[in-house]
Formats: structure tokens, C-alpha cells, sequence
């Protein structure tokens, strides 16, 4: 990394990195009777830490001119390993609290093992730190690839996926030690949030910086929906994350609004982050993976621009259909219902787009698990916007929310979408970044590939299932005009199910294992000189398409 | 312009750019997808105006259909009220002897009662009512302050030490904190009590002593007898139940410490037919129902 | 339509000017009008403030993730009201920052827990809730009464609060920290400050059973006790709507 650095990126990095042990010393300082204190430590530490890899590597000489002429990607495979990483804590901790809930006494008086503080380390993990880190390390890619343009240097990469890793950790810890704002999906707390905005502004200027020395003169719908993704991860983040700290030397902040209004932010937030970092971030990925890899022309532009812009605009009223039937105005409701409706439209135009990029490859699905996974991303896609659209009505929520149900969805979406294209993209990567002929073993994709479409299957299915259950006992009349089922009632008839859903979370898991095993051994094979066989065409070109 | 191709399997024509080997093509948007896009926005338009929608500054559009959320839950709570009228008024006009007396109203009691009981007394009684350390078991035991149908549910209406003004109270006082009895009279009185309930058999100068000092400080609350009074409700100590333990430690507790257990007062909370079906519901627990 | 398009997609900036408005207009015309909307919070002349023992309850609630399983949003349909009480109404919250309406129920809402239990049960339950509930699926939270209540930055606590608009006296953040000891302990001196601050109706007791300590769980459990009783606007407005 510090080799990639030029003389002015090393002393730059010295003094960002100066700067963070200084802001870890001042946290450690005025938060010593506080939580703050042990992250203003960590944070120290992660600064020392980076300050001494760059003093060590001051002296090696200055990157050739030459590679200005290349790609740069080593952050893509930094991110690459993160994502796997992350994926395992991230799932593992929602294995242990799927397991939680079958079988409640595995806390072992740990305060740092129960359920209320694991849950978020589990929903951070595989967003922020597997989809997240996904993103990033993919959308540098892409973003070159498609622009025909290296990044614009050496050191903002690293400073967006190193400092967007610092926040996962902060966050992670955090909970465990009992920091969060509470707030779903937004949850770490104001100082991690601050960093946070610092290091998008980086990823965002990235963006800009490349796309201004592109050379295709288009810019392809992959980096619409990068672009949307980081634009409005950070309108929502910074409004939904205002508050006021305690004291500079706590953790803890209060948010700003109160009730009805905090609720209805959090959610045109929490609805967003999924339209955003979930949808629109790993629908930019989908567009340039799986034509790539399927060798096939996206079926349609304006395919894809009616569904960009309807998700651009339609998702940003939807929020409102988490909270029907609440102390929410009706008319607040009502809105959200209506453009959840439509929202449908945009986001089938854009499933199918990718699958019917698919024609004329279907035998490659057939053949390939890596295209396989992406395509099974396309439906599952398709079958969660639908269910989501279908929870949005009214009548329906009424049933679903606060149920399994919500869970069922979330992980249709998750599992099914999320972390299949994110898998078909790594395992399309990975020889590539690390310029190996192949990835290490086809079989064990191909066995990745089962266990995870059986988890997701038994995991859904398990969900879906309590979910109705538990909604139906919620409200089920006798003739006396009195409820049928106690709450207990309910609970009892739930534990099946929660052991179903722990062994398809499992199962899961061990399919996130072999990716990693099967990325290691990839590694450690030996690197082809080449270019490679499938990826990119050269840098320089010989005559612009399009001009 | 564009290098536009045509893409051989599908006959499309390509938009004519390329990114890294990746074209598109410039099919027209299925019509599909138009009617479909129609159809749902005619539906949120439609359904935006029927119900309350578009804000303003300071108001907004009460749809034509003139529908509120509360309102509406309102008026179905009234409704259910009023169906539920054919029996609630028979809990609360008539007698329990008349109530108990009739089928119907047994039935209803066994099915609207267990769901009742489960969300709001089981966390402390249980499930089947046979209590939990700490808390009575109203399924078996005498009741503390009375087996009379009308008295128990006055108790769920008013609980034991709870907020509610009118509160039943009971207290047990704490002899050995508060210094009424010494260590070894508590000892004295839990081997007598133990004994009672077929422990180690005391010497007679024991029990005598034991005797005065349970007719001295116990028998005012829990009878000559012990056998608990319901003026004071006070527990029987001589039958096999006990709200806190029957062990010699535990008992010795309850004297040294005194209890003073909080049974909440439903009156608010559930409705007086609740209340007097749950009354029933304990008492067919017991099997004083048909 | 397209061939606008065609020139938008060619320039960054342009892309990023209209992502930020199309994005923009749904979040300002659902939430603007929240603030402006009169009758979006209804009034309540009887609403109170959380005393500095259920602010620091409240926390605790938060950092243990309680609301992860357990809603506080009773919503506006039958079954609900039936099984939990009157429907929550916006004011209940207007103190709440954040919010904790929650989005699961593993367990049942909380919105009016308070009362219904008594503190002894809530100390016993949340210490392992198997011990009386067995079929429960919540985690036994044994450390609540093991650990002392952090009170220093009580104070600073209720000036943030009022920072974000819960209307503390002056007085009220000044006598923070004493507050707590007060109303965890009926019979100290600091008992009659916390009832002249706060209000006769406040809960003085003893939460935890353990006189002479000042625990996690004193301040929980007095948090976990006024759910649904800081107004008694939502049991006026559903009783309205009956006659
Ligand atoms: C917070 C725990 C708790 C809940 C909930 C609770 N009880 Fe009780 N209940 C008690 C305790 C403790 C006592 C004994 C009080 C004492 O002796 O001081 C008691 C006593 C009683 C008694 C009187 C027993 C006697 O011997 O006289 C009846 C009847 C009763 N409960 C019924 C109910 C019903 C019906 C419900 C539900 C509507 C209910 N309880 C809910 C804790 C509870
Ligand atoms: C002022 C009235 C009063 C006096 C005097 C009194 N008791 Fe009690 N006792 C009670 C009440 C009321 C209870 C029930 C407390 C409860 O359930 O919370 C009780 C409960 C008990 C219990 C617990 C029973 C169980 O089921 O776990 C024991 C043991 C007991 N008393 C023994 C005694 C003895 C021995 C004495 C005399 C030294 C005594 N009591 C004097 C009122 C009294
Ligand atoms: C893993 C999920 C889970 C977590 C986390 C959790 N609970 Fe629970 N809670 C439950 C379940 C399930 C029940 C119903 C069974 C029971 O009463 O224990 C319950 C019941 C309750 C009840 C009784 C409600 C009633 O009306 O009967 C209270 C009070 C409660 N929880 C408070 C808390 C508090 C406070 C916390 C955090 C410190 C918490 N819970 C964390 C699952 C959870
Ligand atoms: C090994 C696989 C996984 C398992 C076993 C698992 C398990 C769980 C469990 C038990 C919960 C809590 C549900 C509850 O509170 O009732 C949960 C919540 C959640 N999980 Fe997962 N999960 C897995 C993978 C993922 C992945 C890959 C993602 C995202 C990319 C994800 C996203 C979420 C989200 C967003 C929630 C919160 C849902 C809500 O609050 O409605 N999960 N998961
Ligand atoms: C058209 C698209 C979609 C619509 C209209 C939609 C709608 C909904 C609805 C109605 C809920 C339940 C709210 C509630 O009752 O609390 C929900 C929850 C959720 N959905 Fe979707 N959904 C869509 C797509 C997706 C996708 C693609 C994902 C990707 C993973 C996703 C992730 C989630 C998550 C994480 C939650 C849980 C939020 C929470 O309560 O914590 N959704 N969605
Ligand atoms: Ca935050
Ligand atoms: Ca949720
Ligand atoms: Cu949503």
C-alpha cells in the first residue's frame, strides 16, 4: 500500500493520520470516566497503527510513472477480503442470535452475549461491513472500468475503505459495550456518525474525481445507481443522525426530534437505507457483473432508466408504510402506501432487465454458478419487491408488521438478493483482482451455491410460516367477540420455526465459509503475467465508442 | 453518432456505446410494462384522493371518503362492545351463583378466560395458576383473603398493597429486622412450623414455647389455629402451600424479614366484566364450577 | 424523454443535481409538514416529564436493545387495543428522543407496561424471565442488579434533553443526580426534593428491594413503571370516541 503512495500521498497520510491519533487522545481525554474513552483508545491505536506501517514505508521509492497507465485496484482486493470477512462476523452473529431466540439461556450472564446487543452487530455486520465493504470495493471497479479512468490517486481509496472499516468497528464494538442511538440501521452513536460523513465526502469526491477524467463519454447506468447510492446514503444519514452529545466527553447524544417526527425520519431513513445501500448500491453491481460475465448487451436502456428514476424518486416517499395504523397522521400513510404501490413498477422494470440480459445465456446459468448466483439474485430481487409492495398495503401490514414476517421479507431480500449478487461478483473478481487463471475450485461454487439457496429457502419459508402464524393468533375472534390466543400462546407456537431458521442461517454461514476458503486457496495459486482470459479490455484505447 | 450494431440474437439495435465490453440495447420498453406503470398510478392516484392525503402547511386533504384511523378503531372497539354486551352485561348485573349456575356462561368462562388470564395474570400466578415463588397458587390453595366468589374478585379489582385507593393490605411483619423476636425465637417458630407440616418432631417444652410465641405474635393475623384468617388475609401455615417456600430457610425469612407481596389492581385496566370473568375463571380453576 | 436523457447521462454533475432533487421531494413534503400540522401532536396539559431516574432507566433500555424486541406503539386496531390497552396517541412520545415505537415483537408492547406488574416481578423477571415465565424467549439480565447506577452526568443528561426541547427547569437539572437517589429511596433526605421537583404522583420506592444500593435495575424498572402513564390523553380520547 505505502509503495502505491507518492512522496506528498506519504506525507499527507502522515498528517491524516496524525490527525486521527490526536482526535482518539482528545476522545480518550474527555471521555475517561466515559465508554467514549475505550473507542478515543481504539481510535488511537488504528491511527498509531497506520502512522507506523507509513513511517516504516517513507523511505521505499516512489511508484513508477507507468501505472498511471493501469487500473488501480488494490483496494478492490482489500475490500474483496473485507466483504468476506465482515459476511462471516456479520452472519455468525446472526446465526448466534437466531440461536438466541431458540434457545434464550446462551447469554451465560455476559451482558455482551445477549440478544439486544448482538442483534445490531448482526445487522450492521452484513450491511455496513459485508454489503458496505462490497460496495466499495466493487464500485471502485466498476467505476474505472466504465470510465476508462484510474482513480484519481493512491491515497483517498484507501482512506475511504480503511476509515469506512475504523466506523464498522467503532459501531460493532460499540453495541457490544452498550453505545447505540437505537435507532435501526442508524444505531452507532454521533461521533462514529460525524466520521462517517467525513469519509463519504472522500467516496463521493472519488466519484467526481474519476468521472471528470473519464473517457467514455456516457456514463453507465452501474455508476447511476453507485452515484444515487452515495448521494443520498448521506442526505439520509446526516438528517437522521441529528443530535446532541451529552458532553464532548460522552457517548451518548440525544436525538433531535422527538416522537411522531423522530419516528417518521427514522424510517424515511430506515426504508431508504434499503432502497439505497441495499437496492440501488447492489443494483449498480448487477448491471455491470452479470452482463459481463453473461456476455450479453443489458436488454434495454430505457429499460433502465425508467426503473433508475423511479426508484430515484418513488422510494423516497415508501418510508411511511413502516408505520401503519401508528400515531403517525393517516395521511402520512396513506402517501407511503400509494408510492409503494407503484414503486413495483420500477423496481420489476429493472429485475427484468437483468434476467432478460439473460437471454441467449441461459445455458451459461445453466453451467456457471457464478452467473447462477446473479441470476437467482434477479429473482429474488423481483419476488422481494413484490412482497414488499404487498406489505405495503394497509390491510396487509396490519398482519405482517411486527411480525416474522418483516424478518421473512428482510431476508428474502437479504440472503436472496443482497448477498447472492454480492457473491456473483466476487467470485467473478476475484481471479481477476488477484490475476489468477481461475478461481481456485468451480465445485465448491457450485456447492456455495446450494447451501446457500437451501438456507435462504429454509430460512424464508421458516419466517413466512411463523410470521402468518403469529399474525393470525395476534388477531384471531372467538364467537364470545374475545381474543383467542394469549401472547404466550404465540410465543410457544414460534419455537419450531426459530430452530428452522437457525439451521438455514447455518447452512448459510457455511456457504459464506467456503467462499472464504475457496478465495484463500484462489490466492495462493499462482498469479498469471497476463491479462486476464474474460476481464478487461485494454486502458488506452484504440477509438471511443459512442463519439 | 453512436457505433449503433445489432445485437444478432435478439435483432435489437445496440445504443452504440460500450464500457469495458458491455453494450446495451435500445429495446422499446415492453408495453407491459406501461400498463402496468398506468394501472398502479391510476390506483395511488385514486386511492390518494378516497383517503386522507396531500399535506399542506398547515393541514391536509381529508380524502373524499372522509376515513380516520382512529376513528374508524373507535368505532369498531364500539362495536365489538356492543356484541360482546350479550354477555358482559349478565357478568356485571347478576350474581356469581346465577353466573355459575349457568352453562353458557361456564362455557364462555373456559374460552375467554385462559387467553385473559395468560396476558395479564400468568407472568405472575402461571399458566395454570399454581403460582411461582413468591406468588400464590390461586388454583389450589385457600385464598388468603377469602374462597367467596364476590371477595376474590373485589381482590382483582382493588389488589393486594397496590396503588389502587381502595387496596387490600397485608402485611407481614418483619419480626427479626424490626426486633419483636430474637434470632432464636424465629428458629423456635420455623422448627414449630416445620413440625406442622411433618418435620422433625419438637420435645413437648419446645413446642410449648413455640405455642406462646405463636399465640403471642402470629395468632392476631394468622388465627389460633394458623390457620389464616381472611379479615387479615393472611395464609393458611398449616396446609401444604406456600406463596414463598415451605423450607426452614425460607421461613425463617418470611419471619425475620416480614412479606409484603403486591398484587396490582386490575380496576382500569380490564373492564368489570374482565374482572368478574377472570373471578370465574379462578373459581372454575378450582373446581368450583359445574 | 430518452434523448433528454442522453444528454443528462453525460454529464456528472448534472446526474448529481437531479438525483439530489428527485430524491429530495418525497422526505421533504412527508416530513416538512409534520412540524407545521397543528393536530399532527395532540395537546396535553397533564404530560410530564421523565424524572432523572427513568431518563437513566430509559438508557438502560437502549443499551441493552430492548427495543429490539419489544414495541411501544400500541396501533390503531382492535385486536391491539383489546390485548394492550388504548392505541397510542403521538403526545405519549413527544418527550421520547429518539422514539422507541420498535418494529418486532418478540415480545408483547410495552407502551403500557407501567403498573401492571409490581417492581418485586420485574426484578425478578428480568433477572432470568424463565424463573417465572418458562416458555420466554427474553435474555436473563442478571447483571442489572449487580451493577451501580452511573449518575454523575445525570445533569449534563437533562441540559441535552432540554437542548432538544424537554422543557427541565433549571432547577430540575441542577438536582439531577439527588433526584435519583430520592425517588430509588423513599426514606432518605433526598426522597421529599425528587416529590417537590417532579410531583406527588411520582413513584418513590425502593425498585430493586435493595435499600441501601442504587442499581441498574432501580432505574429500569422505574422507567419500565411509567410506560403509558406520563398523560392519560390516550385513555380520555378512546373513552371519548365510546359514548
Ligand atoms: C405482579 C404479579 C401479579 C399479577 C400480574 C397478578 N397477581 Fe394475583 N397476586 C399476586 C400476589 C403477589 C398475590 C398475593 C399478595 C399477598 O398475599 O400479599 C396475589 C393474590 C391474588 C389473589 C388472592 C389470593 C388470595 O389468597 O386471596 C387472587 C384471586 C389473584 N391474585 C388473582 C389474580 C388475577 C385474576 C390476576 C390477573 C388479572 C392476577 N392475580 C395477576 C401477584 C400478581
Ligand atoms: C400483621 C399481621 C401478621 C402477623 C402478626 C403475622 N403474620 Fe405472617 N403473614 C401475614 C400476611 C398478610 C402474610 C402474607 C404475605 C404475603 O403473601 O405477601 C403472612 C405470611 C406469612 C408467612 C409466609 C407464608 C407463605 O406461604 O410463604 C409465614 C411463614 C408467616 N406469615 C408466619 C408468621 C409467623 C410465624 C408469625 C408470628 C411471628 C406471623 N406470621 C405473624 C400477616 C401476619
Ligand atoms: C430476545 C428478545 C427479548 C429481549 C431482548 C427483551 N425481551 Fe422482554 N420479553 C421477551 C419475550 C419473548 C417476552 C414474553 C415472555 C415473558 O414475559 O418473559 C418478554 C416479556 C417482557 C415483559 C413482560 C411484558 C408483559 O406485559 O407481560 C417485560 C416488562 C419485558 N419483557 C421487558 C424487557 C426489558 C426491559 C428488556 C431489556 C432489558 C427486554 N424485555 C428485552 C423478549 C425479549
Ligand atoms: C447466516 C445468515 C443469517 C442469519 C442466521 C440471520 C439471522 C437473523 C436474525 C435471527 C435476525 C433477528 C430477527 C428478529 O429479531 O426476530 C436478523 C435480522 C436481520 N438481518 Fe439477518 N441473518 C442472516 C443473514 C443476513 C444478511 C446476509 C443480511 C443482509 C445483507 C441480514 C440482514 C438482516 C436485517 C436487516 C435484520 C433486521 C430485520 C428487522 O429488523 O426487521 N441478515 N437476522
Ligand atoms: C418495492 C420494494 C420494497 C417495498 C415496497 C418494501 C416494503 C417493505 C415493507 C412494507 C416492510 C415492512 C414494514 C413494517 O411492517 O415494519 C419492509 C421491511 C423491510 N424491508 Fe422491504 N420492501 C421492498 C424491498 C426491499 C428490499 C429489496 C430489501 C432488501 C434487503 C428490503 C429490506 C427490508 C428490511 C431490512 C425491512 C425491515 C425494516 C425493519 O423493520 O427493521 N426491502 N419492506
Ligand atoms: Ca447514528
Ligand atoms: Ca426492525
Ligand atoms: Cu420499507
Amino acid at each position: 500500500m505505502v509503495a502505491d503512495f507518492t512522496r506528498d500521498e506519504r506525507v499527507s497520510a502522515l498528517i491524516v493520520l496524525g490527525g486521527l491519533i490526536l482526535a482518539g487522545l482528545f476522545m480518550a481525554i474527555a471521555g475517561r470516566n466515559d465508554l467514549l474513552g475505550v473507542h478515543g483508545w481504539m481510535i488511537a491505536a488504528a491511527g498509531l497503527w497506520g502512522f507506523f506501517a507509513m513511517v516504516r514505508g517513507f523511505g521505499l521509492p516512489e511508484p513508477p510513472a507507468t501505472r498511471l497507465a493501469e487500473y488501480y485496484d488494490a483496494p478492490t482486493r482489500v475490500g474483496l477480503i473485507l466483504t468476506l470477512l465482515w459476511g462471516i462476523v456479520g452472519m455468525g452473529a446472526g446465526f448466534w442470535v437466531a440461536a438466541l431466540l431458540a434457545w434464550p439461556d446462551m447469554t451465560f450472564d455476559v451482558a455482551w452475549l445477549s440478544f439486544g446487543r448482538l442483534r445490531p452487530v448482526h445487522t450492521s455486520g452484513v450491511i455496513f461491513g459485508f454489503g458496505g465493504n462490497a460496495l466499495i470495493a466493487t464500485s471502485f471497479h466498476v467505476l474505472q472500468r466504465t470510465t476508462r479512468a484510474r482513480l484519481p490517486d493512491a491515497i483517498s481509496p484507501w482512506f475511504v475503505l480503511l476509515g469506512y472499516n475504523l466506523f464498522c468497528v467503532i459501531a460493532a464494538s460499540g453495541y457490544l459495550m452498550g453505545l447505540t442511538q437505537s435507532k435501526e440501521y442508524a444505531e452507532p452513536e454521533w461521533y462514529a456518525d460525524i466520521w462517517l460523513v467525513v469519509v463519504w465526502v472522500v467516496y463521493f469526491a472519488i466519484y467526481m474525481r474519476t468521472l471528470a477524467r473519464r473517457k467514455e463519454p456516457h456514463i453507465y447506468v452501474a455508476n447511476w445507481y453507485y452515484m444515487a447510492f452515495i448521494l443520498v446514503v448521506a442526505i439520509l444519514h446526516i438528517v437522521n443522525n441529528l443530535a446532541v452529545p451529552v458532553s464532548f466527553g460522552s457517548a451518548k447524544s440525544y436525538s433531535l426530534f422527538a416522537g411522531v417526527q423522530d419516528a417518521m425520519t427514522q424510517w424515511w431513513y430506515g426504508h431508504n437505507a434499503v432502497a439505497f445501500f441495499l437496492t440501488a448500491g447492489f443494483l449498480g453491481m448487477m448491471y455491470y457483473y452479470l452482463p459481463k460475465r453473461a456476455g450479453r448487451p443489458i436488454f434495454s436502456y430505457r429499460m433502465s432508466i425508467v426503473s433508475f428514476w423511479g426508484i430515484t424518486f418513488m422510494y423516497m416517499w415508501a418510508g411511511s408504510h413502516h408505520l401503519h395504523y401508528t400515531a403517525l397522521p393517516h395521511w402520512v400513510q396513506t402517501l407511503g402506501m400509494a408510492f409503494s404501490v407503484v414503486l413495483l413498477v420500477p423496481s420489476w422494470a429493472s429485475a427484468g432487465n437483468a434476467l432478460l440480459t439473460l437471454n441467449g445465456a441461459w445455458h451459461k446459468v445453466r453451467d456457471d454458478a457464478v452467473l447462477r448466483f446473479m441470476a437467482l439474485a434477479a429473482i429474488f430481487y423481483g419476488i422481494t419487491t413484490f412482497e414488499g409492495s404487498f406489505m405495503a398495503i394497509r390491510a396487509v401490514n396490519s398482519l405482517s408488521h411486527y411480525t416474522d414476517w418483516t424478518i421473512g421479507h428482510v431476508h428474502a431480500g437479504a440472503l436472496g438478493w443482497v448477498a447472492m449478487i454480492t457473491f456473483g461478483a466476487l467470485y467473478s473478481l476475484v481471479p481477476t483482482m488477484f490475476k489468477r487463471e481461475r478461481i481456485y475450485s468451480q465445485k465448491l461454487v457450485e456447492l456455495h451455491f446450494w447451501l446457500a439457496l437451501t438456507g435462504t429457502l429454509v430460512y424464508v419459508f421458516a419466517m413466512w410460516n411463523s410470521g402468518v402464524i403469529q399474525g393470525l393468533m395476534w388477531r384471531t375472534y372467538d364467537e364470545t367477540g374475545t381474543l383467542s390466543y394469549s401472547f404466550i400462546d404465540s410465543l410457544v407456537a414460534m419455537h419450531p420455526y426459530y430452530i428452522a431458521r437457525a439451521l438455514g442461517g447455518l447452512l448459510f454461514l457455511l456457504g459464506t465459509l467456503t467462499a472464504l476458503y475457496n478465495v484463500i486457496m484462489t490466492i495462493r495459486m499462482p498469479a498469471i503475467g497476463a491479462h486476464d482470459p474474460q476481464g478487461d479490455l485494454p486502458a488506452e484505447p484504440a477509438l471511443q465508442a459512442g463519439e | 453518432m453512436a457505433l449503433k450494431e445489432r445485437d444478432e440474437f435478439s435483432g435489437q439495435l445496440t445504443t452504440g456505446h460500450e464500457w469495458n465490453g458491455i453494450k446495451e440495447l435500445n429495446t422499446p420498453i415492453p408495453r407491459l410494462l406501461w400498463v402496468f406503470l398506468i394501472s398502479t398510478t391510476v390506483f395511488a392516484l385514486v386511492w390518494t384522493l378516497l383517503m386522507p392525503s396531500w399535506p399542506g402547511i398547515n393541514g391536509y386533504f381529508r380524502g373524499l371518503l372522509g376515513v380516520d384511523q382512529q376513528q374508524a378503531v373507535r368505532a369498531s372497539l364500539a362495536e365489538a362492545e356492543a356484541e360482546r354486551a350479550a354477555w358482559s352485561t349478565r357478568l356485571v348485573s347478576e350474581d356469581f351463583e346465577t353466573l355459575a349456575a349457568d352453562a353458557s356462561i361456564v362455557s364462555l368462562v373456559r374460552q375467554a378466560g385462559p387467553p385473559l388470564f395468560a396476558d395479564n395474570c400468568a407472568a405472575c400466578h402461571g399458566l395454570k395458576a399454581t403460582g411461582n415463588a413468591g406468588y400464590p397458587n390461586i388454583a389450589q390453595a385457600p385464598m388468603m383473603w377469602g374462597d367467596e366468589p364476590d371477595t376474590i374478585a373485589e381482590t382483582i379489582r382493588v389488589g393486594i398493597n397496590a396503588g389502587h385507593p381502595e387496596s387490600r393490605l397485608g402485611q407481614m411483619l418483619a419480626f427479626g429486622r424490626d426486633q419483636m423476636l430474637g434470632g432464636e425465637e424465629i428458629s423456635q417458630l420455623a422448627d414449630y412450623l416445620m413440625e406442622l407440616h411433618g418435620g422433625p418432631v419438637l420435645e413437648a417444652e419446645a413446642r410449648a414455647g413455640a405455642e406462646t410465641l405463636f399465640a403471642d405474635n402470629c395468632a392476631g393475623c394468622h388465627g389460633s389455629d394458623g390457620k389464616g384468617m381472611a379479615d387479615t388475609g393472611t395464609p393458611n401455615l398449616t396446609d401444604p402451600f406456600w406463596t414463598y417456600g415451605g423450607d426452614r430457610l425460607t421461613v425463617r425469612q418470611s419471619i425475620y424479614n416480614g412479606r409484603q407481596g403486591t398484587m396490582p389492581a386490575w380496576e382500569g385496566r380490564l373492564s368489570p366484566a374482565q374482572i368478574r370473568l377472570l373471578a370465574l375463571y379462578v373459581l372454575d380453576l378450582r373446581g368450583a364450577l359445574p | 424523454m430518452f434523448g433528454f436523457h442522453y444528454r443528462i447521462e453525460r454529464s456528472a454533475m448534472g446526474l448529481v443535481g437531479f438525483i439530489i432533487v428527485v430524491a429530495s421531494i418525497g422526505g421533504l413534503i412527508e416530513i416538512a409538514p409534520l412540524f407545521t400540522i397543528d393536530e399532527t401532536v395532540e395537546t396535553a396539559a397533564d404530560m410530564r416529564v421523565y424524572t432523572p431516574l427513568e431518563v437513566a432507566g430509559r438508557n438502560i433500555y437502549i443499551r441493552e436493545g430492548c427495543y429490539a424486541c419489544h414495541s411501544q406503539m400500541i396501533r390503531t386496531l382492535r385486536d391491539e387495543v383489546d390485548r394492550y390497552g388504548p392505541y397510542s396517541l403521538a403526545v405519549e412520545s413527544s418527550y421520547d428522543h429518539p422514539q422507541l415505537w420498535g418494529s418486532k415483537r418478540t415480545g408483547p408492547d410495552l407502551a403500557r407496561l407501567g403498573n401492571k406488574y409490581s417492581d418485586a416481578w420485574h426484578v425478578t423477571h428480568l433477572n432470568n424471565p424463565r424463573d417465572l415465565v418458562p416458555e420466554s424467549k427474553m435474555p436473563a439480565y442478571r447483571w442489572l442488579l449487580r451493577d451501580a447506577l452511573r449518575t454523575d452526568d445525570l445533569s449534563d443528561h437533562l441540559a441535552a434533553l432540554r437542548a432538544v426541547g424537554v422543557p427541565y427547569s433549571d432547577e430540575q437539572i441542577a438536582n439531577a443526580v439527588q433526584d435519583a437517589y430520592g425517588q430509588a429511596n423513599p426514606d432518605s433526605p433526598e426522597a421529599a426534593g425528587t416529590a417537590e421537583r417532579y410531583g406527588e404522583a411520582t413513584n418513590l420506592r425502593v425498585f430493586d428491594g435493595l435499600p441501601t444500593k442504587l442499581t441498574d435495575m432501580d432505574a429500569l424498572v422505574a422507567y419500565l413503571q411509567v410506560l403509558g402513564s406520563l398523560t392519560d390523553a390516550a385513555v380520555r380520547t378512546e373513552t371519548a370516541g365510546i359514548e
